[in-house]
């Protein structure tokens, strides 16, 4: 039996994970709700996530969908039962060049770093690849440099 | 504790003073990269000791330079303002800065102006650089010149803590650096505080047998 998770979402009332899979044989596509269970404002979103993934009436149709995904989904279920919006859920996963993110709180600022977290691995050479080199060097200083549009003239006491 | 210089109970800053004891400071905003760089630096050789109060984390690292054996303690802490309080002992004793920004956000470049403004509060001497972070995430950044620090003569440095690109070369020759700071030490800073410490201790002692009024607002008789 084998499942391809399509989209998923939530629902606020019951607390719910909803998420639209196609059936890979009969190429159904189907509709599952999955209610989440002793989660409240107070929870661990991440162990929620883990739990519902390893889940052994649902773990088949989550097969495709990634346990940073789950958490998002909790997130949001747990912002809604504080009282924050959607839309207050959805802004705090977006990265924002211009954001002082010295003013978050941990939870916050952990969810920023989860999402850079995409791309450094992703970029991210480890001791075991073969073409790690320790000390890696790149001198860039022959490249042709133009003036950086971060340095304005106002600020030229640096 | 915030204003105390030195006081965390948890470490004996003494230790510094000593030629094999080098103390290498960290910083910048919030999620820059601080300790990646540490981590992709020291690799497997890295232990680090959390001081999860202060969100303080050091790690431990022995490096060779020519035919000494030295001691080196890099400090990491976070760049949230809700840690910032403890910047005076953090401070203390630093024998060189690395500052980083993250090269895809223009603010923690911007921030790095109020940074180097704490650090030269407390060390205005010590060996300084400039870290821009991330370059694997868009490597035309390197084209481009960030003249920050370029006044004050700091070198600059393009490095990514996910892909190693020149992290070593900049740990190494600010290790260099540290230690040249520490044979010739311009900051007269810590020997100005540890007179003005014996001068209050002096006060005290000549003030403990007169009478108790007169102790307590010398500087009113
Ligand atoms: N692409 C890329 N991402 C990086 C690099 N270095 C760090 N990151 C990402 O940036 C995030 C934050 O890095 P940290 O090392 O935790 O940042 P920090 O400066 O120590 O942050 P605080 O301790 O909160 O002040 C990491 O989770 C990574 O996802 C890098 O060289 N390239
Ligand atoms: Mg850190």
């Amino acid at each position: 039996m084998s499942f391809e998770a399509k989209r998923c979402g939530v629902q606020f009332t019951p607390p719910s994970i909803v998420l639209i899979y196609e059936h890979k044989e009969t190429k159904h596509v189907r509709k599952r709700i999955i209610p989440v269970r002793n989660f409240s404002k107070y929870s661990d979103y991440s162990m929620a996530a883990e739990r519902l993934k390893n889940h052994p009436r649902h773990r088949d149709y989550l097969e495709g969908v990634s346990q940073s995904q789950l958490e998002k989904l909790h997130i949001i279920l747990r912002n809604h039962m504080q009282g924050f919006s959607l839309e207050h859920s959805m802004a705090s996963f977006r990265l924002d060049p211009d954001e002082d993110l010295n003013k978050l709180d941990d939870d916050e600022l952990a969810r920023k770093k989860g999402q850079m977290d995409e791309l450094f691995e992703k970029n991210r050479k480890r001791k075991d690849d073969p073409d790690f080199v320790y000390d890696l060097e790149m001198d860039f200083t022959k490249t042709a440099q133009e003036n950086c549009s971060w340095d304005d003239e106002s600020d030229d006491g640096f | 504790m915030a204003c105390d210089v030195g006081s965390i109970p948890e470490l004996d800053q003494k230790k510094y003073d000593s030629d094999e004891q080098v103390k290498i400071i960290c910083l910048g905003d919030s999620a820059v990269g601080k300790s990646k760089l540490m981590e992709r630096f020291l690799m497997d050789e890295y232990r680090p000791q959390q001081l999860s109060t202060y969100a303080l984390t050091l790690y431990k690292h022995t490096a060779t330079v020519g035919n000494k054996t030295v001691a080196i303690d890099f400090w990491d802490t976070a760049g949230q303002e809700r840690f910032q309080s403890m910047h005076p002992s953090y401070y203390h004793k630093a024998h060189a800065c690395i500052m980083v920004f993250d090269v895809q956000r223009k603010i923690t470049y911007k921030n790095l102006a109020s940074w180097y403004k704490e650090l030269r509060e407390y060390r205005p001497e010590i060996p300084c650089c400039v870290v821009a972070n991330k370059i694997d995430a868009d490597l035309k950044v390197t084209q481009r010149s960030f003249s920050f620090g370029k006044k004050q003569g700091l070198p600059f440095y393009f490095v990514s803590a996910a892909d190693g690109t020149n992290v070593v070369k900049m740990f190494r020759e600010m290790i260099k650096r540290a230690l040249d700071y520490k044979q010739n030490p311009s900051d007269f800073m810590d020997e100005v505080m540890q007179e003005l410490e014996n001068f209050d201790l002096e006060k005290k002692e000549n003030n403990s047998d007169e009478d108790g009024l007169k102790a307590q607002s010398p500087e009113l008789v």
